[in-house]
């Protein structure tokens, strides 16, 4: 069973990027369990745990959000690997934060990074996420957290 | 560091006042030693001057006496020894004074020079050694011509003293006199010399009394401030220490550390030698190289403090007895800064056991909770079917509650929307738990029903409010599927044992094994106030209408046996609600088996909720029913049947029934009208009140009633089925509820 | 700083190399950086091309990211650092976990910022780097 604490520091990890990076705060909607397929926008930055907790956390974002947010970090390239090394840059703070906080328990990966719309992350069948979405301006992203 | 300068300082003082002391004492000792002895000479000479002034005169007689016997021609030779031997005393006397007053003193001069003259003149008197006399038969005797000069010689020398014998015993007597003052002023000199020397060690001897004294002040001082830091270093519960630059802890180390350490030699142990035992070696390794780096300057100490790894450090000591004991302590470290960089790092632990231990204790509590296994005593006494049946019923419920959740929203408004949602289904889940007596599933829902309370407290919600309730969302669905799995092991158990109800377990492991089937709730959808989104987008954990027809053919497989099965579990829930609420009733049940497969879910929602209500609202206490001339023992009483419509469902009980104005009054208090409003509704339309949302009478909250959940649930779901529901009342007499539903071929339509 | 050289204004010039795997962070920190003094003399993205770049312009100045491929920062600051004691390294990193911003301070680094970071913050650890 996932500790709520274990949820927030993910959730934190995820927010502060945007409220240190872009100086604008993300705040979370309305979160929800979700049951097999991932929910994937255009990018993704993945992290694996294993360790006491097994599964992955990825953070998931539109095209459109990522532009947006590139704009307010005042970069001026928008391409495909501008975009995926953003994503990973937020997989990277999440990473940074859980290991922080859970570094004696998990084992985390290195963020990769994955795009396009049916990118493979591992998943066990019938496995539970949580999701979480991450709302910054009108723009809304997605942190999966599937973990057991 | 000031204080060994004072030391030092105070050492000086004290060596140079004892110095001091003894050069006074000297000088004076030498000075008065030299004062006395030169007293003591012009005492002797003062003597010697005393006697010599006497000599002129003496000398003067005697030469008197000499030239006497001359001149009557007597034996003169004793007169001549005698002024012999006092003039050679005069001259050797006076030599000696001479020679012992200083040369520079004018009367001694004046007695010299006058005694240069008046020697010669008498030589020649004292050298005489003739015959003075010539013996002369006829003239006697007379003098010889050595006598006649010597004679002449005396008179000469009587004439030279007539005139200078008294000067020269005036200038004796002078020079006494000055001897005399002489030596009074050196006694004078000498008793002043004394008097200051004393005078001198006198102010010495204060000025080291008065040393000392502060000295001994300081020391106390000193030795209290010792004794100050003692105390606190005992006392202190922070373990403080001080390092060196070889990472080795100082003398000085406070009473908190044995505690947290359980050893007390620490004086002279490295860093490494406290830890080394104490934790794992990577941790000892990142532990050391911290330290390396706190006496390097390379980091300022903001830097420094952020990446402290001993923040929380995890260590393991023995207990004392015998087995090991877990701390956590909080290592902060501080430069201590001299003249040329780092003195030392001051270390101070703080044992933060405690608050680590109590974090811990409440996942502890969480997870045991989740190991509750009180349920499988419930699971043993719960018919398979009902238990499946509640399990879908459950899940489709808590589906829907996810759906509800996954509805966006972004503003206060929106999450505020959700809740009520939540609270109507959670309820329904929590009855129907309640029912079938399954506490743990009831207790969890209990909990997440409170989060929604909480939330609806609070003056903005935003999505974190919600992330608890997801978390206990997901919860309690593991705990739905541990409760499945277990109860097919109290099934298989059950078949094992008695080798029958092969059909029942049969039927259950066609559920178990779909476990998101959706179940008869689905039903709800088309509900007039229904809270949840339009259908989203097929997602896993929705209940998604087009599931619903092969689950409802499941039901219509086994027509009614659900709800006639459902008898037993509302007989234990009567007679639970009887014991917990204090009341007494008999519950019949009639017809319930005529229930038809479409109407079983939602009769049984609805006779849960409207048990629940007559328990705890209706039915009386037995002694307010003995003071209302009624039974002890109230009824309940439950009829179901066909009618030429549909179906009929009475529901009725003989309790206090319901006043219209209390259901007013309890209205406005929950302002969900205002006192105008009330004013103005008729009977039927207050009756109608306890229709509405959020509403209830009962004030405080407990499982079974008074969440303002129920009678509106009820409602709802026989609205959702194209029914109607009414109620009569008799306030002390009776409630009476009834609902009708449309024939089930109707139903396609409705919900079409 | 021991080795800045003079330019041609007379003030202290350093050269900077900002070392990290994303080419996003590269140009933040380059954009962000408001050091006239510094002038930047290439970036990396993982140590081996670090430790390349370094032997062709010699910097002062390096800003290190700790997760890269093939070489990882820790390793990156041991050997710059042994070629050139006097080089200032920050480690500008995700990882947040005590035990890495100590090993790479001990490994000769000379600060530690946190990503993300605002710019405010990366400013101020490159002066307490330069001080």
């Amino acid at each position: 069973m996932l500790y709520e604490q274990e949820l927030k520091t993910f959730v934190e990890g995820t927010t502060n990027f945007f409220e240190v990076a872009a100086q604008q705060p993300a705040s979370i909607g309305s979160p929800y369990l979700m049951e097999g397929a991932p929910a994937v926008h255009e990018y993704t930055g993945v992290i694996k745990i294993s360790g006491k907790r097994e599964g992955v956390v990825y953070f998931t974002a539109p095209k459109a959000m990522l532009t947006v947010l590139l704009m307010k970090m005042q970069e001026n390239d928008f391409s495909h690997e501008t975009m995926r090394d953003l994503v990973g840059e937020v997989a990277n703070t999440i990473s940074g934060n859980a290991r922080r906080d859970f570094g004696r328990d998990f084992v985390i990966s290195v963020p990769s990074v994955l795009s396009g719309e049916k990118p493979e992350i591992p998943q066990r069948p019938g496995q539970r996420s949580f999701i979480i979405p991450i709302n910054w301006r009108s723009h809304s992203a997605k942190l999966v957290v599937s973990l057991t | 560091m000031s204080l060994a300068g004072t030391e030092r300082r105070r050492q000086l003082f004290t060596a140079s006042i004892g110095t001091a002391l003894m050069l006074v004492m000297g000088l004076a000792l030498i000075w008065g030693f030299r004062l006395a002895t030169h007293m003591r000479a012009n005492i002797i000479a003062l003597q010697t001057a005393s006697t010599l002034q006497t000599y002129p005169e003496e000398i003067s007689h005697q030469l008197n006496a000499l030239r006497d016997r001359l001149e009557v021609r007597a034996y003169s030779g004793q007169a001549l020894a005698d002024l012999q031997a006092t003039v050679k005393r005069f001259d050797q006397e006076l030599r000696v004074l001479s020679g012992s007053v200083d040369a520079d003193s004018p009367q001694l001069g004046h007695a010299l020079l006058l005694w240069h003259q008046y020697a010669p003149v008498l030589e020649p008197v004292v050298s005489f050694g003739g015959q003075p006399y010539v013996d002369s038969d006829n003239a006697g005797s007379s003098l010889s011509r050595e006598g006649r000069e010597h004679y002449a010689e005396v008179k000469r020398a009587q004439l030279f003293a007539s005139e200078n014998a008294r000067p020269l015993q005036t200038q004796l007597a002078n020079l006494a006199t000055s001897l005399e003052r002489t030596s009074s002023a050196g006694a004078t000199r000498l008793r002043s010399l004394l008097m200051g020397g004393v005078f001198a060690a006198l102010v010495l001897a204060v000025v080291a009394a008065y040393f000392q004294l502060s000295r001994a002040r300081h020391e106390r001082a000193a030795r209290e401030a010792q004794e100050q830091t003692r105390d606190i270093l005992k006392t202190v519960r922070e373990g403080f220490f001080l390092l060196d630059a070889h990472y080795r802890i100082g003398s000085v180390w406070s009473e908190a550390l044995t505690r947290m350490f359980g050893r007390n030699d620490f004086a002279g142990l490295t860093f490494e030698e406290l830890l080394e035992d104490l934790v794992p070696q990577s941790t000892l390794a990142t532990a050391m190289k911290y330290i390396k780096l706190l006496w390097g300057d390379r980091a300022h100490e903001n830097l420094m403090k952020s990446i402290n790894p001993l923040g929380q450090l995890e260590i393991t000591t023995d207990n004392g007895h015998g087995g090991k004991e877990t701390r956590y302590l909080q290592f902060d470290f501080h430069r201590v800064m001299g003249p040329e960089g780092i003195k030392h790092v001051l270390c101070s632990v703080g044992d933060i056991t405690s608050s680590v231990l109590l974090a811990r204790e409440l996942h502890d509590s969480q997870e045991n909770a989740n190991a509750q296994l009180d349920m499988m005593v419930g699971l043993m006494h719960v018919d398979p079917l009902q238990l499946v049946s509640f399990l879908d019923t459950a899940e489709t419920g808590l589906k829907l509650v996810n759906t509800i959740l996954k509805e966006p929203a972004r503003t206060d408004a929106e999450f505020r929307k959700k809740l009520a949602g939540l609270f109507r289904e959670m309820h329904t889940i929590k009855g129907e738990a309640s029912a079938l007596n399954l506490k743990s599933v009831a207790m969890r829902v209990h909990t997440l029903e409170d989060m929604v309370g909480d939330c609806k407290k609070k003056p903005e919600l935003s999505g974190n409010d919600f992330l608890p309730m997801v978390l206990k969302l997901d919860e309690l669905l593991a705990h739905l599927r541990n409760v499945r799995e277990m109860a097919a092991r109290v099934t298989a158990l059950k078949d094992t044992s008695a080798g029958s109800a092969a059909t029942a377990a049969a039927d259950f492991a066609a559920s178990a094994h779909a476990p998101l089937a959706p179940a008869p709730i689905t039903a709800m959808a088309p509900a007039p106030a229904a809270p949840a989104a339009p259908p989203a987008p097929a997602a896993a954990l929705t209940a998604p209408a087009a599931a619903a027809p092969p689950a409802r053919s499941a039901n219509q497989e086994r027509p009614a046996r659900r709800v006639e099965e459902l008898s037993p579990a509302l007989q234990s829930m009567a007679e639970r609600l009887a014991q917990d609420h204090a009341k007494r009733f008999r519950l019949t049940l009639n017809g319930l088996a005529e229930v038809p497969a479409p109407y079983t879910a939602t009769i049984k929602d609805c006779l849960i909720q409207m048990l629940r209500n007559a328990a705890v609202h209706g039915i009386e206490p037995p002694e307010v029913r003995r003071a209302q001339a009624k039974k002890d023992t109230g009824n309940v009483q439950v009829d179901f049947r066909r009618t030429a419509e549909g179906y009929e469902l009475l529901f009725e009980d003989d309790g206090a029934g319901i006043a219209p104005e209390a259901l007013k009054a309890a209205a406005v208090r929950r302002q969900l009208i205002t006192e105008e409003d009330a004013e103005l509704m008729d009977t039927r339309a207050a009756m109608a009140l306890i229709f509405r949302p959020g509403f209830s009478t009962q004030e405080d909250i407990t499982m079974d009633a008074g969440r303002g959940v129920g009678m509106d649930v009820v409602a709802r779901s026989v609205y959702a089925l194209g029914g109607k529901i009414g109620v009569s009342t008799h306030p002390g007499k009776f409630t009476r509820f009834k609902i009708v539903l449309p024939a089930t071929d109707s139903l396609s339509t409705a919900v079409a | 700083m021991s080795n800045g050289r003079m330019n041609g204004n007379g003030k202290r010039s350093f050269k900077l190399m900002i070392v990290d795997d994303s080419n996003l962070m590269r140009r933040r920190i380059e954009r962000s950086q408001q050091f006239e003094e510094l002038q930047l003399v290439g970036t990396a993205a993982d140590g081996v091309e670090a430790l390349e770049l370094f032997r062709r312009t010699d910097p002062d100045v390096v800003t290190m990211d700790i997760t890269m491929p093939h070489m990882d920062g820790i390793e990156c600051i041991a050997r710059l650092v042994a070629m050139k004691p006097a080089i200032r390294i920050l480690v500008v990193s995700a990882l947040a976990d005590k035990a890495t911003a100590v090993e790479a301070m001990e490994r000769g680094a000379n600060g530690f910022l946190n990503k993300p970071f605002t710019d405010r913050q990366l400013n101020e650890a490159i002066a307490e780097l330069m001080r």
